[in-house]
């Protein structure tokens, strides 16, 4: 399944930021929805703005137009504010994306764990993203850090307890 | 430090028992890598002995081979060191199940004596001897208000409804007697002892 680019994505205003407020937030809003859904496609989870910045979704080859550095700090700026970016360093050049929320992650963990009956059960975090039994689960191959917030999502929502053991951490469901 | 946050609020829902499945489940996850790291080896090697082979190098490619051989066998041991690990935590996890039991066994054992100590015999018999009476009281009044049928009348009903019954079976016999005009001597003298009974049959013939 390759991923849809949408029609503005071959449109090559669409890679300048518009000066007119309105056309720019619609500009925006697409800009952010098409990065979401690259990574989406793609589980990407950690981004560094260079290595963007030369990705397809930046950078149109077919049409010769790619989005500037500035613009696509403006991008991420704009998705951070909507909470679905985090930036990992100071001078913003790696950042978290999360193109769905801990909230969500974790309520899809919940389903699987209780539809296998594991609720009650400890497991490591290695176990969930990367053992035998996830295979083919949605959150099979999650970044760690992605797991932790969704399990303390879950935690919050007293339906999970981390701790840890030593080097490792696990968890517990309810 | 979420574990943190957790004990703020309340008690930390992990028990020792939890903790040691992790730490058990943890030695697993590192031999599981430890097992996907070989199986990576194996398959290079496999590839690198071919290309030996190709070339020649005989005696090289035979001692990949006995290095094979050995990782092979260390697969076969970490395989079996899984299995071992996996059995601990089912055990546990089995253990656990059980102390759940018994602590459910226990309770309903605990609300079965309290529920005891309420019901004593004594109360028991004295409600069912209430009840007795309620029920004897409560025919009497059924059969004041259904009225007129005291027990010789129920008798009489059942007697009628017994020599109805019996009168289908005799009826029969009876038909071909009639015309027979001289009656033997024993045989008048039965209807005489069966008169009683047969009345109502009669009756209900002549009806």
């Amino acid at each position: 399944m390759s991923f849809e680019w949408p029609w503005q994505y071959n449109f090559p205003p669409f890679f300048t930021l518009q000066p007119n407020v309105d056309t720019r937030q619609k500009q925006l809003a697409a800009w952010c929805s098409l990065a979401l859904s690259y990574c989406r496609h793609h589980k990407l989870y950690t981004l560094d703005v260079l290595e963007a910045q030369e990705s397809p979704v930046f950078n149109n080859k077919k049409i010769e137009r790619k989005l500037s550095m500035e613009a696509i700090q403006v991008v991420f700026e704009e998705l951070r504010k909507k909470g679905n970016l985090e930036w990992l360093d100071k001078n913003k050049s790696r950042c978290l994306v999360m193109w769905r929320r801990p909230e969500e992650w974790g309520k899809l963990i919940y389903q699987w764990i209780s539809k296998n009956g594991m609720v009650n059960s400890v497991f490591t975090l290695y176990e969930l993203i990367n053992g035998d039994d996830t295979e083919g689960e949605e959150f099979h191959g999650l970044e760690e850090w992605m797991l932790l917030r969704s399990l303390q999502a879950l935690q919050t929502e007293g339906k999970a307890e981390v701790f840890s053991m030593d080097d490792g951490k696990g968890v517990k469901f309810f | 430090m979420g574990n943190l946050l957790g004990r703020n609020t309340q008690p930390s829902r992990v028990t020792e028992q939890d903790k040691a499945v992790l730490q058990l489940k943890q030695q697993r996850d590192k031999l599981k890598q430890y097992q996907k790291k070989i199986t990576f080896q194996l398959e290079k090697e496999r590839c690198l002995t071919k290309l030996l082979l190709k070339d020649g190098r005989k005696e090289k490619a035979l001692l990949l081979l006995k290095k094979r051989r050995y990782q092979d066998q260390l697969l076969d041991k970490t395989e079996n060191q899984i299995s071992n690990l996996e059995r601990m935590i089912q055990d546990i996890e089995f253990m656990q199940i059980e102390m759940t039991v018994i602590e459910g066994l226990k309770v309903g054992n605990d609300c079965l004596k309290s529920m005891h100590k309420i019901m004593s015999i004594e109360d028991v018999e004295r409600i069912l001897d209430e009840t007795q009476e309620s029920i004897e009281y409560q025919r009497q009044i059924d059969e004041m208000l259904a009225g007129a049928l005291t027990q010789e009348d129920e008798d009489a009903v059942l007697a009628e409804l017994h020599a109805i019954t019996q009168g289908e079976d005799i009826a029969f016999p009876e038909v071909p007697t009639e015309p027979i005009p001289e009656v033997p001597e024993a045989a008048r003298a039965q209807p005489e002892r069966r008169g009683a009974k047969n009345k109502p049959d009669r009756e209900m013939l002549a009806a």
